[in-house]
């Protein structure tokens, strides 16, 4: 016969200070592994949603990112008339030449960082479908005119619609606020691709080239196509891997955060077996008449291993919402927090605790109330039932 | 003093649980540690790097930006100036799919040695550098990382330009945190002739100063002389350099930071947990001795003592653990490339062992305070009269 759950449930809240005290220990860990984990997910996610599966990126062999690539007139020449391109309704190809430079910005808090501006023609805004003007409208080229991602508008002096922005050798006006989900286009500026070739005295006017493949068309043939071609030395990638190699750093900082997530959990299963077994020792008596009644010594294991569980998963509940709560007001408190990318530009990620990011935090806190009342549970189901009620 | 036994006996009471709040303890404060290196990298970085006499001069635009490199022997003639470089960023990568592991400069080696006076490079390695086309200097960090020693040669595939040099190690910076390989300018230039573009520009030029107090009229002189020119420039001093160069990492310290700080509650509630439950199963017995004419006074000072001792000996434990783990960490072929720069340097310093110890030792404080004084000030009546 098994104990009843709230046998387990009243003995905790019975406990009450010690209780409180393992709970909180291991809430702290569950805020500060969530934190961590999701930053990295916050950094991960606003790269990998960058990009769209039927784009492709084609860049100078051996260049790593479009901030490190040229292309010369002739190849963007050739690839326009490459087969497998899809084209608009007037028959154009949908091709986005692009010129990137990562001048400096200031911050509104007196700071500088590189921003990765891109040089567009206005092909750009069908290419990257998923990058919308929310406010304003688009630059007229030639103008002097620029558009901001969303993260780029909050972070930066001078950077909000209506604005003169300062960047380069020149000013620019801020016409309109660009959005793309979250995505890294959020944390670019976006002008003229002449225009800023001007400003940054670039013989070669492009860096790269965006283009989105036919429906239907064999875009790896396209790949082999472009990269096969000896005489321009380009390399195609599709435009979802190319982000997801920028965010590879990301891969070895998950390295770090679950070794952190393994130290603060032992430490943390430590603290739980302290209790747990306390909490034995002075059910002696308590255990003994149950035993006597006839529990059996598996209802009794059971039974302390729910009651340590239990305290885990409340724990868990508890920083799950301290984590989420503090997460959201360091990102508000910094305007986004600002992470180097491989390129050299700044990203502006918003720190946000998403549900997925919670499974580590949980398995972990799983963990720990398994581990923790693993030991105490098998010492109390151990206890002969005489001599727990002499002892006692 | 003459409680200590009487002190070391009640830790010794309940081994298994004084030894399971140690390790919780250790493990926490080691982790402390090892966050607090992240942070104190940069600083340490910052602090060993910068020179107050050597200065930076870049386009006002961007480090992309390129100045014509006729800046250089502008530059040179300011008065005030002893020696001065350019360095031209290669963007060198051992493995193109890796991208950089490390940054890479083309450079003057003439002056080298005279701007990087403070950086002891050896005067033989200078020499050679000067001597040999393909010759590089390495920092120590890059060659403990890679393996290589002097007298290797290796190949870099730059990223920026279609180009893949090699070059032979003739000297390190003997710092471990120096990461930079610098090659010939000379070297590029040739390169860059053999593909039939001229290189006549670079990206910065770093210059030394005679005198700290003229740095400053120095810099706004510089950035005069280009006023209006083909380039407009900003000076600023190394350290002012660097860290805006890695400004952007600010916000993550600051994540950093709030984590070490919630780790280091963590502890607290551990201890005063342990504290709690030692001091509650003793009631009876400290009763006792109040009745037998042990001062409150005294009473609270032991148990107090007993949650000092257990925390600091068991912070110096967890202080020696962040030494083990972070000098894994280091020889483990994790690379979190140049982003997150000095960050990841994971040294345990002098300062953050004295501090992760002297953190135990208040933690220990903290959370024994208030279960001491609950005890010692118990009604001893009252206390018999409940227990037996």
């Amino acid at each position: 016969m098994a104990l009843p759950i709230s046998y387990s449930w009243r003995s905790l809240i019975a406990r009450g200070t010690r209780t409180t005290f393992t709970v909180l220990v291991i809430a702290l860990v569950v805020i500060a592994t969530t934190l961590f984990w999701s930053l990295i997910a916050s950094l991960k996610r606003t790269l990998v949603s960058s990009g769209s599966p039927e784009n492709l990126v084609v860049m100078r062999k051996g260049a790593t990112n479009d901030g490190s690539s040229q292309l010369t007139l002739e190849s963007l020449q050739a690839i326009r008339f490459f087969e497998g391109i899809a084209r608009d309704a007037d028959g154009n190809p949908l091709i986005s030449p692009e010129l990137v430079v990562q001048p400096f910005f200031a911050t509104t808090d007196g700071g500088r960082e590189n921003v990765l501006v891109r040089g567009v023609e206005p092909m750009a805004l069908r290419v990257h479908d998923e990058v919308v003007i929310a406010e304003g409208r688009m630059f007229t080229p030639s103008s002097g005119e620029t558009v901001v991602g969303r993260g780029v508008s909050r972070r930066y002096k001078g950077a909000s619609l209506g604005d003169e922005l300062k960047f380069g050798r020149g000013t620019w006006k801020v016409v309109g606020i660009l959005e793309a989900g979250g995505s890294s286009f959020e944390s670019e500026v976006w002008v003229d691709a002449r225009e800023l070739a001007n400003d940054a005295k670039r013989t070669l006017p492009y860096s790269g080239v965006r283009l989105r493949v036919a429906p239907g068309a064999d875009m790896d043939a396209l790949v082999r196509r472009i990269g096969d071609d000896p005489r321009y030395a380009l390399e195609a990638t599709r435009e979802i891997d190319y982000y997801e190699s920028l965010s590879s750093s990301a891969n070895t900082l998950y390295v770090i955060v679950i070794g952190l997530a393994v130290l603060a959990g032992v430490g943390a299963v430590f603290g739980a077996t302290n209790t747990m077994y306390a909490a034995v020792q002075s059910r002696t008596a308590e255990i003994g008449t149950l035993r006597a009644l006839g529990f059996s010594r598996g209802s009794i294991l059971l039974a302390f291993l729910s009651e340590s569980v239990m305290m885990a998963l409340f724990a868990f509940a508890l920083g799950a919402i301290g984590a989420s709560l503090l997460g959201r007001s360091i990102s508000w408190l910094l305007g986004g927090i600002a992470f180097g990318a491989a390129t050299f530009t700044t990203n502006v990620i918003q720190l946000h605790v998403a549900a997925g990011d919670l499974l580590m935090p949980l398995a972990l806190s799983l963990l720990i109330g398994v581990f923790g009342g693993l030991a105490p549970a098998a010492r109390a189901a151990r206890m002969r039932p005489v001599d727990a009620l002499r002892k006692a | 003093m003459k409680f200590l036994p009487f002190v070391l006996r009640n830790l010794a009471r309940n081994k298994l649980r004084s030894l399971l709040t140690a390790s919780a303890i250790a493990l926490a404060i080691a982790l402390v540690c090892i966050l607090r290196t992240m942070p104190a990298g940069m600083d340490a970085f910052l602090s060993s790097i910068a020179s107050n006499t050597r200065i930076s001069t870049h386009n006002e635009a961007g480090m992309v930006y390129q100045m014509p490199y006729s800046y250089l022997q502008k530059v040179r003639a300011v008065p005030g100036v002893v020696a001065a470089i350019s360095w031209q960023w290669f963007g060198g990568a051992v493995d193109a799919s890796r991208g950089v592991e490390f940054p890479n400069f083309a450079v003057d080696p003439e002056d080298f040695g005279r701007v990087y006076e403070d950086w002891n490079v050896s005067q033989q390695a200078l020499d050679d550098f000067r001597k040999y086309r393909d010759a590089a200097i390495v920092g120590r960090g890059t060659l403990e990382k890679k393996g290589w020693k002097l007298g290797d040669v290796i190949t870099l595939q730059s990223t920026l330009f279609g180009l893949e040099l090699s070059f032979r190690i003739v000297g390190e910076v003997p710092n471990p945190r120096a990461v930079q390989l610098y090659f010939q300018r000379e070297y590029l230039v040739q390169a860059f002739a053999a593909l039939g573009t001229p290189l006549d520009s670079t990206g910065m030029i770093w210059s030394r100063i005679d005198d700290p107090e003229r740095v400053g009229p120095v810099m706004r002189q510089i950035d005069e002389m280009f006023r209006n020119g083909e380039a407009e420039t900003t000076s600023e001093t190394e350290k002012s350099f660097f860290g805006n160069f890695f400004g952007s990492l600010k916000g993550i310290v600051t994540v950093i930071m709030i984590v070490a700080g919630i780790v280091t509650l963590c502890i607290v509630f551990i201890a005063a947990n342990t504290a709690s439950m030692s001091v509650r199963e003793r009631v009876g017995e400290i009763a006792i001795l109040k009745a037998i004419g042990f001062r409150s006074r005294t009473i609270f000072t032991t148990l107090l003592a007993e949650a000092v001792l257990l925390s600091t000996v068991a912070g110096a434990a967890g202080a020696l653990i962040s030494l083990a783990l972070t000098s894994l960490l280091r020889s483990s072929l994790v690379s979190t490339g140049p982003q997150l720069g000095p960050l990841t340097g994971f040294v345990v310093t002098d300062a953050i062992l004295v501090q992760a110890i002297f953190i135990a030792f208040f933690i220990g404080i903290l959370s024994g305070w208030l279960p001491a004084l609950g005890a010692s000030r118990r009604s001893v009546a009252q206390t018999l009269r409940e227990v037996f």
